[in-house]
């Protein structure tokens, strides 16, 4: 059974999640989840943010691993190999999850590492392409990544496999348009279990509050809920919010559909569109510009076009 | 354009509860070794003394 158990997430770290990523899309893309929103920006972006770090940065993270850290701390290999599976287990979800919430508050609460991060939140949609959905720089630097590469050098590679694997199924389903956690919330029965999985890790109805386009109905959240796989950093540190609804609408309110190739490679590349946080002298953060200052810039902008 | 103060006061009290966080599995993963009496880390060596012998 164990045998069977670890077979299983082998191959969910290997070639499984992709392909249950790419049926959730599919599915979600049969069903219409997508909605008219999926424009050919959008649909290249998707796809090149879901192919180009699976070619790109898992090969660096291989380099990391194998090469620089036996330069680095050559007697420290498998040091750890004696630690318990479960206690490793909990060492790397903690280690892992709650370095990944901090990668991922910062992004929103230091107003220059923004732009790292917005695309993640510019599509006015969600489905299981936000998942990997990523400005470079921002998967490059996937801080969480390098502390686990070198908790597995340091022997802590078996209890890795099981927890990536639970993880990038919580983050995928999370992220997906299927609100596959309707049932806890509505079912009396599952009532009391969707009580604590709410809390404990990150579903639907939370991730998606935090990629509402707006939090004035009460339900959006985007300037919280950072959870990954545990929802519970947000339940600790405070910045969560759980209304077990959906928002009405996801993405940015000053989206401009910028470039695919700027949203993917700023600040290599940038914007062309005027006032965009992505052009090179756009505002860092687009909501902070005042409204009377935005609604002037229009007004010339329209003026300009006439 | 800078983090507002409030958003900075809380940043870094989280982090210190975070490093707290961060430590607990370690920490627990001790106690249980000083309640139980269990050194694992003492099997591996002892595994490869006799591996060497």
């Amino acid at each position: 059974m164990l045998q069977y158990i670890e077979q299983i997430f082998t191959h969910l770290n290997g070639w499984g999640l992709p392909v249950i990523m790419l049926l959730i899309g599919i599915t979600e893309f049969a069903f219409g989840l997508y909605e008219n929103h999926w424009t050919k920006n959008e649909r290249i972006l998707d796809i090149v943010c879901f192919v180009v770090p699976k070619i790109v940065v898992k090969p660096f993270i291989a380099y990391v691993g194998l090469l620089l850290l036996p330069t680095l701390l050559p007697n420290a290999k498998n040091i750890f190999a004696w630690v318990p599976f479960w206690w490793g287990f909990a060492i790397i979800a903690v280690g892992d999850d709650l370095t990944q919430y901090w990668y991922h508050r910062l992004h929103h609460q230091l107003p220059w590492l923004w732009r790292f991060h917005r695309t993640h939140h510019s599509a006015p949609y969600m489905g299981m392409a936000m998942a990997s959905r990523q400005n470079i720089i921002y998967t490059i630097f996937f801080s969480q990544i390098y502390l686990t590469t070198t908790l597995v050098y340091l022997g802590l590679g078996y209890p890795v496999l099981f927890v990536t694997g639970i993880k990038a199924l919580i983050t995928t389903g999370a992220h997906s348009s299927i609100k596959w956690d309707k049932p806890f919330y509505t079912n009396k029965w599952l009532k009391p279990a969707g009580w604590v999985l709410e809390r404990f890790i990150s579903t639907p109805a939370t991730h998606h509050a935090h990629h509402a386009d707006s939090d004035d109905d009460g339900v959006g959240h985007y300037k919280g809920n950072f959870g990954n796989m545990f929802f519970l950093w947000d339940v600790i540190f405070g910045t969560g919010i759980i209304t077990r609804q959906y928002p009405s609408g996801y993405g940015i309110k000053h989206y401009k559909q910028e470039e695919w190739y700027a949203q993917f490679l700023w600040p290599i590349f940038k914007s062309r569109k005027e006032g965009s946080e992505l052009a090179p002298n756009g505002p860092m953060v687009g909501d902070a510009v005042p409204l009377e200052k935005e609604i002037v810039n229009r007004g010339l902008l329209t003026e300009s076009i006439v | 354009m800078k983090t507002d103060k409030v958003t900075q006061q809380k940043i870094i009290r989280d982090v210190l509860i975070s490093l707290v966080l961060y430590a607990l599995p370690v920490i627990l993963m001790l106690l249980s070794f000083k309640i139980t009496g269990q050194r694992p880390w003492k099997k591996i060596t002892a595994t490869t003394v006799n591996k060497n012998v």
